[in-house]
């Protein structure tokens, strides 16, 4: 928290240094160059406790020492850190946190980076005096089945609760007991779960708490580190790998306070062990399995994607060859680009799994001055989190949020269609039916023009404050006329003359921004402009069906198990007649696949992604690639060549150079720029000079419609007691979320194998007594003759009508079922839990 | 009959049961009355100006001025709170037991005036869980307090609300240190916090807060009702008014004795509490509980008990609990229960106090069981020295100013006991006098 | 900590864990704020616990009087009690669980349903309150039904050596009486009357 205030000087060990008013004397020093030592102290974690102690200092006027980091500085204040009395009291303390401190630094994961060594070593006695036995607790033990505790070792510096309090907010880690007896644990010595709970280890001062994934793995003079960022989620977090013989041994927070604010979460944490997983592709194959060389691969996809290309099954001038792009670097989706459009003549390129809005509204959305960066989150006065559970697409905006409700007074509230993880904090919640949230939109918009409707309950917050936030979940704009409506929600509040104001998206994948912006978009090209209109993804699918689509390319991209409507797309992959497939490990969707390329993970590529919020970040390599990978970047050019196009792009400078310059407001971004912080492309001056060029005002062509159309499939009016008005036959309308730990995450991380999900449904107290169902229950869940099993869960806070599946789920995926929108389903009990 | 060295202004009445009902309180203390005057025609600045002018200080241990404390709450809209201090967990004191069992109501009534000069809206009497009864007879006062309008909303029709909340802790002597309340008041663990800020500025639930002592809210009708000046008649110029002393120990008569400050400390060990048993000397004793270092015999005695004069010879007043000592307790074992003592209590935030206390205790019970030697003495003394002034609270002080002190006035006894631990006969020091010498059942 | 593997099962009267039912299998167990059809709170408890949650500013303040309610109802805090609470009050059971570990008359542990605490503190120790304590150790040798421990300063000085025997003070006693105490606490009968504190005046009055 930074205080605005005046500048003051103050005076410590005789030098003056500048300080502004009512900072802790202890960060003031710190700018000065004075070191004072200290464990507690962590303004991420909220106030000072004062607890451990260590950093008393000597300030004039006042008798007894006085902790640094619970003192704000003063006009004038005259501060001593180095007297007789000072260091007697430092010396003391460092004395009484080794009295009951193991000896354990041989053995300890800790030793080499541990504080309580520099600071023992720096400001202790040197001898000890304790020759009674020190107190013992059974060590070490399984706090969660990632971190291990040694209760020993735990100085009491309050750290990991204070996390587990104010920063997830989860509250389960506590101290327990009183005095010296006193120890960090969780309930009923139940493990810890939850998704944040890696971040202790990183803020203990001492070997209590490590992670059972690097235990005795490196000491810190044999590993090297190195920085990247994480592609596993849209959150992007900064990470510095901890890498011993080219291989990632852990992940650490590079701590971007634009970005993460110095957290990260456990998928990103924990999910390296698949770097070297044995299920990763290697190298090059064919359908069958035959490996081959990569100069055959790659002329292998270029002769069946030129066939598809020039083979013509309705008609004169159809082209033939479709790219979906999921996981890939700005770079490589810029080539993909360029592959279809300039190489094979097509036009149908998309980067989302389901359907979204036209390249019109995306550059109205786009626009710099209704864009807001991840640390106006900070400074908001009300924040609406609309149709997306943070704590699931990103969850490092999860802590931001609750940061800002905590330490800045922000009001939130909560618009969305299952109950979030941030609705405790809310002031005012409003629910919609899967399927209505363009609807919801609307309403929103015309309450905060003064409309008495469902929107009002939250609307009354956004118009009375002044800094606006809006984090919208990408899949509402899956509905028609969301996206727009969320334009006029913006224009409502003013957001653009406001600054600090803005819409932060949540895309359903790491990098859609980026790829948008690199021209992967059916109709848009890079820098969003204009060009030929082509397929999107639903269009494709039905394409591979029909057969007017008759090749695909696949790029990080999972359609059989990340992509709405499972069965079509097992028909449409089947009726493909070439598919060319990059992925990571082999699945559903590689099996059909006619070439299957590897793709680097992000600890292995070189390239830039870009954050939903428009900063360029830099993925760097750090480990080696295993086997036979090769960069893509060249390989995708290698293809292009073969193909008949020279890109002239031969390594990641080059690429790089290439999209910079091709993406309009990009250009003259320089990779020093970046650097290892990021930059947003916003921030530059040129920027809206820029964009502007490009962007074709679009108030004549797509004149803003007054009224939404909510979606042709309407499933019961939104009221005030009920989300969905329950059917006549009893059936229950579906929604669907991407869990946290959906996906390959879990199966490829033999850690997280822990946290795999089974499928559940969540259903309303009361539709639970109505069925005669109870938490444990098993049941089928069914529509129209397709069905996944799942686990009962009774949520209090899910609406009447509706219940809720994940996606993505290995067994019972709720993808399964829908078929292209919120679908009523029929609960069906198969067995009951044990009394 | 009181003693003639006793001076009851709480504790008079305080012999009729009746005391404890409304009714008996209207009857044999004019009570209420007070009340109703500062409420329909007081100020609250006039109230404040009273309490300031009677130089009444903080019964509590701290001894601060508590006029000057109610003044420092700012004035404002904000909601504001009274906490009440009857967490005694002190050794040696049981003095807030006695005024709250006998006279509830004249407790009620203090804090419902002191309510009026610090502006609270809310008040909370924090009394510690191991006295049940006691706050089952607070319950039922503040019952009928509630139904005679004395509290809630419009009390007596002067616009004024006071919200009175009886809340019982759970075991924790550090809840009894200001800080540490309103932590456990707010639901949490009882850590003391950081100061400044101070509870008047950012108490309970981050507001305004004036914390006192039982005895000292009991004070307040009096003041109030006979005023400032009356109250300066009682005991010294720094020490004014009277206290309610609790004796106990080496004594005939242990018990609670309202006296005005300034008494000669003889005669309230030696008269009022009988002085030490047949055949015993007072070797020496604890002025203000357990937390103040002990004073030889021949250094006390003779001093008047008063806040000054116990700070001037080293030790302090603290809550007005003497512990006498007499020549069969050993000062080792005296030393080791008293560390034990804050070791059990130690909250464990800080790590000097955690990890002081219990070193001290672990290197005292060596040296009773005669496995220390002389340096062993030089440590622990040290180890006090690095607890003073470097902890987050004054409990590390607690022990360390005691212990420090034993060990410096009864040296040679430390040394005797650690060269041969069979000195001691008897570590459980004191046999049991016969019950006719303890004072009279009712 | 709390063994939920005990009286949980065997006691019918006592609530039991899921934790025991279905195993603390990581990844399922979300101990998060439990919802209250989840822990099947009785509805008196409820109730005693929203009404103490009313009385104060801030409802969190009555975790300690909550707590107290739950170790009336059970015996101690169980930990299904504590989740019962918990959801009660919309807090976690862990933060619950912290705020009754640390109090000395909370306990986590079952304990038998006579409370009989002896004060071992300065005073009562000069006078007896060891032999005190160990004579009431050896009177209730054995039999669950009765919790024995030492304590730190009761506030009743004026009658050591004492007890505190079911939140009621008496004293000053001789070790003799710890048995008699015992039987009567067996036998239903009012314990040790001339030495209940209630009985005593004021030591000034002659």
């Amino acid at each position: 928290m930074s205080p605005a205030g005046r500048e003051v000087t103050i005076t410590i060990d005789g030098r003056e240094v500048s300080a502004i008013e009512g900072e802790m004397l202890h960060d003031a020093a710190r700018k000065g160059d004075v070191e004072i030592p200290y464990f507690c102290y962590e303004p991420k974690l909220g106030d000072p406790v004062g607890a451990c102690r260590m950093c008393l200092v000597e300030i004039e006027g006042i008798p007894k020492l006085q902790t640094s980091c619970s003192t704000p500085v003063r006009e004038g204040m005259v501060v001593h850190t180095r007297t007789e009395q000072v260091k007697h009291a430092q010396s003391a303390v460092v004395e009484f946190l080794l009295v009951n401190h193991p000896l354990d630094c041989p053995v300890c994961d800790k030793g080499g980076e541990c504080p309580l060594q520099d600071i023992s070593y720096g400001w202790g006695p040197g001898k000890s005096r304790v020759i009674d036995e020190k107190r013992h607790f059974e060590k070490p033990i399984e706090l969660s089945p990632l971190v291990a505790i040694d209760r020993e070792r735990c100085i009491l510096c309050y750290r990991c609760v204070r996390f587990s309090q104010e920063v997830s907010e989860d509250a389960q880690l506590q101290l327990l007991d009183r005095g010296d007896r006193t120890y960090v644990g969780t309930f009923d010595d139940r493990p810890y779960v939850a998704p944040f709970h890696g971040n202790i280890t990183d803020i203990c001062p001492v070997g209590a708490l490590t992670n059972y994934t690097y235990r005795f793995r490196a000491r810190p003079w044999d590993i090297e580190h190195a920085g990247s960022v994480c592609t596993l989620c849209p959150s992007q977090c900064n990470v510095s790998f901890t890498v011993r013989d080219e291989k990632v041994k852990r992940v650490i927070s590079r701590d971007n306070a634009e970005v993460d604010d110095g957290w990260l979460c456990d998928r990103g944490r924990y999910g390296f062990e698949m770097f070297d997983a044995p299920e990763r592709i290697t190298g090059p194959r064919l359908k069958g399995g035959d490996e081959t060389g990569w100069e055959q691969a790659i002329a292998k996809a270029a002769e069946g994607l030129r066939a598809a290309a020039d083979s013509s099954h309705s008609g004169v001038g159809s082209k033939s060859v479709a790219a979906i792009v999921g996981d890939a670097s700005n770079e490589e989706g810029f080539l993909l680009q360029r592959l279809l459009r300039d190489a094979l003549g097509s036009p149908h390129i998309d980067s989302r799994p389901s359907r979204g809005p036209k390249a019109s509204v995306l550059r109205r959305l786009n626009e710099p001055k209704i864009s807001a960066k991840v640390s106006d989150i900070d400074e908001a006065d009300a924040i609406l989190v609309l149709g997306t559970d943070p704590l699931h697409s990103s969850p490092i905006l999860d802590l931001r949020v609750r940061k800002a409700i905590r330490r800045n007074g922000a009001k939130l509230v909560v618009a969305t269609e299952r109950p979030t993880a941030l609705d405790g904090g809310a002031e005012a919640i409003a629910r919609f039916a899967p399927g209505q949230a363009a609807h919801f939109v609307g309403e929103l918009a015309g309450a905060l023009g003064g409309r008495e409707n469902v929107a009002t309950p939250i609307s009354g917050t956004l118009a009375d404050a002044e800094k606006v936030v809006v984090i919208w979940g990408e899949r509402i704009a899956r509905e028609n006329g969301a996206a727009e409506a969320l334009l006029e929600v913006a224009s409502a509040v003013g957001m653009s003359g406001s600054e600090g104001s803005g819409l932060l998206e949540i895309p359903d994948t790491t990098n859609a921004r980026g790829l948008r912006e690199a021209g992967c978009l059916p109709d848009a090209g890079p820098g969003l402009a204009e060009t030929t209109a082509g397929m999107a993804t639903e269009e494709i699918r039905k394409g591979l069906i029909s057969g007017e689509v008759a090749g695909l390319i696949l790029f990080g991209a999972d359609p059989l198990r990340d992509f709405p409507d499972t069965p079509a797309w097992e028909e449409a992959l089947t009726a493909a007649d070439f598919i060319v497939c990059w992925s990571m490990h082999e699945n559903g969707t590689t099996a059909k696949a006619d070439v299957v390329f590897p793709l680097e993970t992000h600890a292995e590529k070189d390239g830039t992604v870009t954050h939903p919020d428009g900063r360029l970040q830099r993925v760097r390599p750090s480990a080696g690639r295993p086997g036979d990978i090769r960069p893509n970047v060249l390989v995708l050019s290698d293809l292009a060549a073969n193909l008949g196009l020279v890109t002239g792009i031969d390594s990641q400078p080059t690429a790089f150079a290439a999209l910079t310059e091709a993406v309009s407001f990009y250009n003259g971004i320089e990779d020093e720029q970046i650097g290892g912080r990021g930059l947003r492309w916003q921030d530059r001056d040129s920027s809206t000079a820029d964009l502007a060029k490009n962007v074709v005002m679009d108030e004549q062509r797509d004149a803003p419609t007054s009224v939404v159309q909510p979606d042709p499939t309407p499933r019961g009016v939104p009221s005030s007691d009920s989300v969905a008005t329950p059917h006549s036959d009893g059936s229950l309308l579906l929604g669907t979320y991407r869990d946290l730990w959906a996906g390959p995450i879990t199966e490829l991380n033999p850690p997280l194998k822990f946290l795999t999900p089974q499928q559940r449904v969540e259903i309303s107290t009361a539709d639970a007594d109505r069925l005669g169902l109870r938490s444990g229950d098993r049941v089928r869940v069914s529509q129209n003759g397709a069905g996944v099993e799942a686990e009962v869960h009774v949520k209090e806070r899910v609406s009447k009508g509706v219940v809720f599946m994940a996606e993505g789920v290995l067994d019972g995926n709720a993808n399964a079922l829908r078929g292209g929108g919120p679908v009523q389903v029929q609960i069906e009990k198969l067995s009951e839990v044990r009394a | 009959m009181a003693h003639r060295l006793e001076k009851r202004v709480l504790l008079e009445h305080a012999e009729d049961p009746a005391l404890r009902t409304l009714d008996g309180y209207r009857r044999l203390a004019g009570g209420y009355e007070t009340l109703e005057r500062a409420y329909k025609e007081m100020e609250q600045d006039e109230v404040l100006k009273e309490l300031e002018d009677s130089g009444l200080r903080g019964r509590g241990g701290a001894g601060f001025a508590m006029g000057k404390k109610a003044s420092f709450l700012p004035r404002g809209d904000m909601a504001k709170y009274l906490c009440c201090n009857a967490d005694e967990s002190e050794p040696g004191a049981f003095k807030d037991r006695e005024l709250m069992q006998r006279n509830p109501h004249q407790l009620i009534e203090g804090i419902a005036i002191a309510a009026l000069a610090a502006d609270a809206g809310h008040a909370f009497i924090f009394i510690r869980g191991e006295y049940d009864e006691q706050a089952d007879i607070l319950d039922a006062a503040v019952a009928e307090a509630y139904e005679a309008g004395y509290l809630g909303t419009n009390i007596l029709g002067c616009h004024r609300d006071l919200e009175l909340v009886v809340h019982r802790g759970a075991g924790a002597y550090i809840c009894g240190e200001e800080t540490a309340l309103l932590d456990a008041l707010e639901g949490k663990r009882g850590n003391p916090r950081l100061k400044p800020p101070f509870p008047a500025v950012q108490g309970l639930y981050g507001g305004p807060t004036l914390i006192n002592n039982v005895e000292t809210l009991s004070n307040v009708p009096h003041i109030v009702r006979r005023g400032a000046e009356w109250f300066k008649g009682f005991g010294t110029e720094q020490s004014p008014g009277t206290k309610v002393v609790s004796i106990s120990g080496g004594v005939k008569r242990p018990g609670n004795y309202e006296v005005e400050l300034g008494i000669p400390t003889r005669e309230l060990i030696c008269d009022l509490a009988g002085g030490p048993e047949d055949g015993h000397e007072i070797k020496a004793f604890f002025p203000g509980g357990s937390s103040s270092p002990v004073l030889k015999a021949e250094e006390g005695l003779d001093l008047p008990y008063s806040f000054e004069a116990m700070a001037e010879a080293g030790s302090m007043l603290g809550s007005g609990s003497i512990i006498v000592c007499d020549d069969r307790v050993s000062i080792p074992h005296l030393a080791l229960r008293t560390a034990r003592f804050y070791h059990h209590e130690s909250c464990g935030k800080c790590a000097p106090c955690r990890e002081g206390t219990n070193w001290t205790v672990k290197m005292l019970e060596r040296m009773v069981r005669g496995e220390a030697t002389p340096l062993d003495l030089d440590i622990v003394s040290s180890v006090q020295q690095n607890i003073i002034g470097h902890c987050l609270c004054v409990l590390g002080d607690s022990m360390a100013m005691p212990v420090g002190a034993m060990v410096r006035k009864f040296r040679e006894e430390f040394e005797a006991v650690m060269e041969n631990p069979e000195l001691v006969l008897d570590p459980h020091a004191v046999v049991q006098a016969p019950p006719e010498t303890l004072g009279a059942s009712a | 900590m709390s063994p939920v593997d005990g009286p949980g099962i065997s006691n019918p009267n006592l609530p039991v864990d899921p934790a025991v039912r279905e195993g603390r299998v990581p990844g399922r167990a979300e101990e998060e704020i439990p919802e209250l059809h989840e822990v099947d709170c009785p509805p008196e408890l409820q109730e005693r616990i929203e009404t103490l949650m009313g009385r104060y500013p801030d409802r969190r303040s009555a975790s300690i009087p909550a707590l107290w309610a739950v170790q009336e109802r059970y015996g101690w805090c169980t930990p299904e009690g504590v989740r019962q609470a918990a959801a009660v009050m919309r807090v976690t059971p862990a933060y619950l669980e912290s705020v009754a570990s640390f109090y000395d008359l909370l306990h986590t542990k079952p304990v038998g349903r006579h409370r009989i605490e002896v004060c071992t503190n300065i005073s009562c120790w000069m006078r007896g309150g060891d032999r005190l304590l160990d004579a009431f150790k050896a009177a209730a040798e054995g039999d669950e039904d009765f919790f024995v421990t030492g304590f730190e300063c009761l506030g009743a000085c004026d009658i050591a050596p004492m007890a505190s025997i079911n939140q009621r003070y008496y004293g000053p006693l001789e070790a003799a009486e710890a048995g008699t105490a015992i039987e009567q606490l067996r036998a239903d009968a009012e314990v040790l009357p001339e030495k209940n504190l209630a009985k005593r005046g004021l030591a000034g009055d002659s």
